[in-house]
């Protein structure tokens, strides 16, 4: 029971840090910026705690928790990672956001929390109730944070928009899982697979329904075609580091429990690989061709995440072939998130009051007069748009290398192509910031201290992933 | 002589390029540092050509691995095929710092950076890594064109990027493709492009993965159809990207296809090298017409340099001893004289403040010395006798009539275009009257003309005693063909009727 705790630690901490910090809003004497400090020590804190715990190696004698319900694997432990390294960056990106724009309240880093316990509780759940839990959790904390700016129409919009769809999603996890439940009898992902091997998938319309719904719910929060359509008003509703926020750490959570349930069940995997085929490929083309007519880097940046997703869809396609499992999906998550993070970060201090600055031909002329910015939103494009040496290009290796490794020669070849005309609209970025004279002067933002080197070490952190090598 | 010596010629330019661009340093310091840089760097490469002992095999050789699970490793080499474009790139590049000498602090720092990048990409002997530098390399050429490129520079810099992006996209999926296979027929992972060599693919997938590696490459090269991008890249360029481009990146591209290509995909490669070889042709005879039909003198050059490429593709595609050998033989040939001559475009530019060929005239009488040494360069990318571009020339059109006599003829006679515009351009900018734009053109200053000294001389010894080059060179390309059946063979689906049918031909 004591190894139980032990490798929930980082949970456990993370929510009492949430619960402590709701707590301590309540009294007057706690100020903003002390909790974003404390909320940022405790993700650092958590962060260091399980790289401790990943760098001693797996003991696989304790590796599930709780009768089986939850279970810590090398693939959990790394999403948990990256999704405390987004905690820390968002609070890092959030302190130089509210310098200039001031409707953030203690509550705000209690409910960063609180997501993000949901969120590493989703990388370790192996059952479906236990699921649905974490889901909600991470769900209702995010919900509240995408519509924080209370006096904004777009956000109120957003948030309407994120909780209705959001719910449907909700309701369809638990009505698949019910489906599944009445099928096989119990809500663990092992036992499901159990029974869909020795029965077979399509013998049981329940177990083909309720998987269904369970994809959807999936496929819904990941912004995958064709549940890809709120990803862009609700990115562009919700504050700059909530967007950073949800494009990275909310992704990996959901690919995590994504690709745990897929990986128990294989025979399900197998079942709905010709569905992930088609949606891979759909979100990817979609993705790039809503992206292509965007003039706000928002809204940009939000259709990218939809192609982002139908990448990830080709590593759950081809998750047979990992000896690690999940290794590939994890790395292009981590790669994802440094880059995505970085441009959100950087944008945080540049957007200035009300993100008024947001669209492509506001940054005309950006490395004429921050030229280290621009330097650093370069080499975040470049690590998403997959140029070596960066970050994104190892990812986008790894995962087109495992594609042809499981004869999804087509897949690999239709991402290649993908990539090639999303190279359009981050090179337009680029091209905008470094070849087009300045419109305005860029003086009223000075950046804070805090967000110009959180910058700089996600910079840093696209060159040290890319070179980090990984066991396929 | 010590370890590493590849290493630091690698990020020598690349670890100061980078310094540069972030100090606040003023322009002249930036073109001195990357003087002494690139200086250093000559040195460093001339050690390498010495210690160097053309065994064939790869020497020099560092060797770290990286991602050990799938056998991706730090590896470099050189052989007589690469050292070439290697010595190419380090003996060119001081010239640039030398001759233009009011460029933006940037255009130093880049310049560095596509000298390490560049060779980076000609040493690397691991797929991962060739393709890192592969990319690395478009980067400062990207900010070069954007930045400091002429009038219409954007439009050019999107369309050199998206084609050049889009070609090495393709060559990732087929690399990926490769290791796979590797990975399939041994059980180890791999991604030595010498273990490549050992794969001898065939059948449908292969073919696809061949394409993706060509179309990278002949985009690189560029091989008509794909040079659409070449004649406003080349034009718009400021003088030393322009150089950088035809001087040494597109010999790559070449590069490439010897090193990757015909290794790997022995089989697939001789079923379409007579196709290659034809769009080698068309493109010289296609550049060549278009070429005399300019007016901008620049552009002129950007399509006799891709004419010219034609022919060094010719001579890949031809696959034999002589003309692999003439390719190498070529690719320096080339470098010292299409290159060169693009620094004597810039100059003109730079004093005449003109392009347009019809503006100029009777520079001859002003500026002996430019003539002269304008002159000598046009020659040897002619390939007249005596210069380096004959021998090249010559051994190309060899080894092209030995694998097709109509594709050796046709190469032959294209080449006679190639006489017709360069020496038509002579006369009208050397000769004839001088013009209001010309008429005050001030000749070479001695510094200038020492810094064009080395070339001019290379250009003739090439030419007249180029033995010690060959022997350099021949190991390396005989290898190629003396290497027995490959190791690792697939089953093999090529039965003796159709084998009759391909036009490999081993030495």
């Amino acid at each position: 029971m004591t190894n139980d705790f032990m490798l929930l630690f980082p949970v456990i901490l993370v929510s009492l840090g949430a619960i402590g910090l709701m707590l301590a809003a309540t009294s007057r004497c706690v100020q903003i910026e002390q909790a974003a400090w404390a909320c940022g020590g405790l993700f650092g804190f958590a962060f260091l705690v399980q790289l401790a715990a990943t760098l001693t190696g797996d003991q696989a004698l304790y590796s599930s928790l709780f009768n089986d319900i939850l279970v810590v694997s090398p693939f959990s432990k790394a999403a948990s990672l990256v999704i405390l390294g987004c905690g820390l960056f968002t609070v890092c990106s959030s302190l130089s956001y509210f310098k200039k724009n001031n409707f953030s309240s203690t509550e705000y880093y209690s409910l960063l929390l609180f997501a993000a316990s949901g969120m590493l509780l989703l990388t370790m759940t192996r059952e479906l109730i236990s699921t649905f839990i974490a889901l909600e959790i991470m769900s209702l904390a995010i919900y509240i944070l995408v519509g924080y700016d209370r006096d904004n129409v777009l956000s109120t919009e957003a948030v309407m928009k994120y909780l209705i769809l959001g719910a449907f999603a909700g309701a369809f996890l638990t009505m698949g899982s019910a489906f599944v439940y009445g099928a096989a009898g119990s809500t663990k992902f092992a036992l499901i697979g159990n029974f869909v091997a020795t029965t077979g998938f399509l013998s049981n319309p329940a177990i083909l329904a309720g998987s269904f719904f369970i994809l959807v719910a999936f496929l819904f929060k990941a912004a995958a075609f064709p549940f890809h359509a709120w990803v862009l008003d609700v990115y562009d509703g919700a504050s700059m580091p909530i967007t950073g926020f949800m494009a990275t750490a909310l992704k990996t959570a959901i690919f995590a429990v994504f690709a745990n349930f897929l990986l128990a069940d294989s025979g399900l995997q197998q079942g709905w690989v010709t569905f992930l085929f088609y949606i891979a490929i759909l979100s990817m083309f979609m993705g790039n061709f809503i992206a292509i007519g965007q003039n706000s880097l928002k809204r940009m940046l939000a259709a990218s995440g939809i192609v982002h997703s139908g990448y990830l869809l080709i590593g759950l396609v081809a998750l047979g072939s990992q000896p690690v499992p999940g290794s590939v999906v994890a790395f292009y998550l981590a790669a994802y998130a440094a880059g995505t993070l970085g441009i959100f970060s950087a944008l945080s201090y540049l957007s200035g009051k009300g993100e008024q600055w947001k669209n492509f031909d506001d940054f005309k002329g950006l490395a004429k007069t921050k030229p280290y910015t621009a330097f650093a939103i370069s080499i975040f494009l470049l690590s998403m748009a997959g140029i070596p040496p960066t970050a994104g290009f190892m990812g986008k290796l790894y995962i087109i290398l495992a594609a042809i490794q499981t004869g999804q020669i087509t897949l690999a070849v239709l991402g290649i192509v993908s990539s090639i005309v999303a190279m359009w609209y981050y090179l337009r970025l680029i091209v905008t910031m470094y070849f087009h004279a300045p419109e305005r002067s860029f003086a009223e933002e000075c950046p804070s201290r805090i967000g110009t080197v959180s910058t700089l070490v996600l910079v840093l952190c696209v060159f040290a992933i890319s070179l980090y090598p990984i066991a396929l | 002589m010590f370890a590493h010596l590849l290493s630091v010629m690698i990020f020598l330019p690349i670890v100061a390029g980078l310094i540069l661009l972030f100090a606040p340093l003023s322009r002249t310091t930036a073109r001195i540092v990357g003087f002494g840089v690139s200086l250093a760097v000559l040195v460093l490469s001339i050690d390498v050509y010495a210690g160097f002992t053309a065994t064939g095999k790869l020497e020099f050789v560092e060797y770290i691995p990286w991602i050990p699970s799938l056998g991706i490793a730090y590896h470099l080499g050189i052989d007589g095929i690469s050292l070439f474009i290697l010595m190419a790139s380090a003996v060119l590049l001081p010239m640039v710092y030398v001759l233009f000498g009011t460029r933006e602090k940037g255009y130093y720092a880049n310049l560095l950076l596509v000298e390490g990048a560049m060779i980076g990409a000609v040493c690397a002997a691991d797929l991962v890594l060739f393709y890192v530098f592969w990319e690395v390399m478009l980067l400062p050429v990207f900010f070069m064109l954007g930045l400091y490129g002429g009038p219409r520079k954007i439009p050019a810099t999107l369309k050199i990027t998206l084609y050049t992006i889009a070609g090495s996209l393709l060559m990732l999926a087929a690399l990926a493709y490769l290791a796979v296979q590797y990975h399939a027929l041994t059980g180890e992972w791999s991604f030595s492009i010498e273990k490549m060599g050992l794969l001898d693919l065939s059948g449908h997938a292969a073919a696809l993965a061949l394409f993706g590696f060509m179309i990278a490459f002949a985009i690189k090269i560029p091989l008509f159809p794909f040079h659409t991008w070449l004649p406003d890249a080349y034009t718009e360029a400021p003088t030393a990207t322009t150089f950088v481009l035809s001087a040494i990146m597109a010999k790559i591209g070449v590069y490439g296809v010897i090193r990757v290509v015909m290794p790997a995909f022995e089989m697939e490669f001789a079923r379409y090298a007579l196709f290659f070889a034809y769009a080698g042709v068309i493109g010289m005879m296609y550049c060549g017409l278009t070429a005399i039909a300019q007016k901008d003198y620049k552009r002129l050059l950007a399509f006799s340099s891709a004419s010219h490429m034609g022919i060094i593709a010719v001579g890949v595609f031809s696959m034999n001893v002589q003309a692999l050998t003439g390719t190498i033989y070529q690719i320096v040939a080339h470098a010292t004289s299409t290159g060169v001559l693009f620094l004597f475009a810039g100059i003109l530019e730079e004093r005449t403040r003109t392009r347009s060929i019809n503006d100029l005239g009777g520079i001859a009488s002003q500026a002996p010395i430019f003539a002269l040494f304008f002159a000598i360069a046009m020659l040897a990318s002619v390939g007249l006798p005596g210069t380096s571009g004959f021998i090249g020339e010559f051994l190309i059109i060899l080894g092209a009539l030995k694998f097709n006599v109509a594709i050796g003829v046709l190469t032959g006679l294209s080449l006679i275009i190639g006489v017709c515009y360069m020496l038509w351009l002579f006369q009208r900018v050397f000769f004839e009257k001088s013009k209001t734009a010309s008429e005050r053109f001030k000749d070479l200053s001695p510094v200038e003309s020492l810094a064009f000294v080395p070339v001019i001389l290379l250009i003739l010894v090439m030419g007249i005693y180029p033995h010690p080059f060959l022997r350099k060179i021949e190991p390396s390309t005989a290898q190629y063909f003396a290497a027995a059946t490959p190791v690792v063979a697939q089953a093999t689906t090529v039965t003796p009727a159709l084998a009759a049918d391909l036009t490999t031909e081993k030495n």
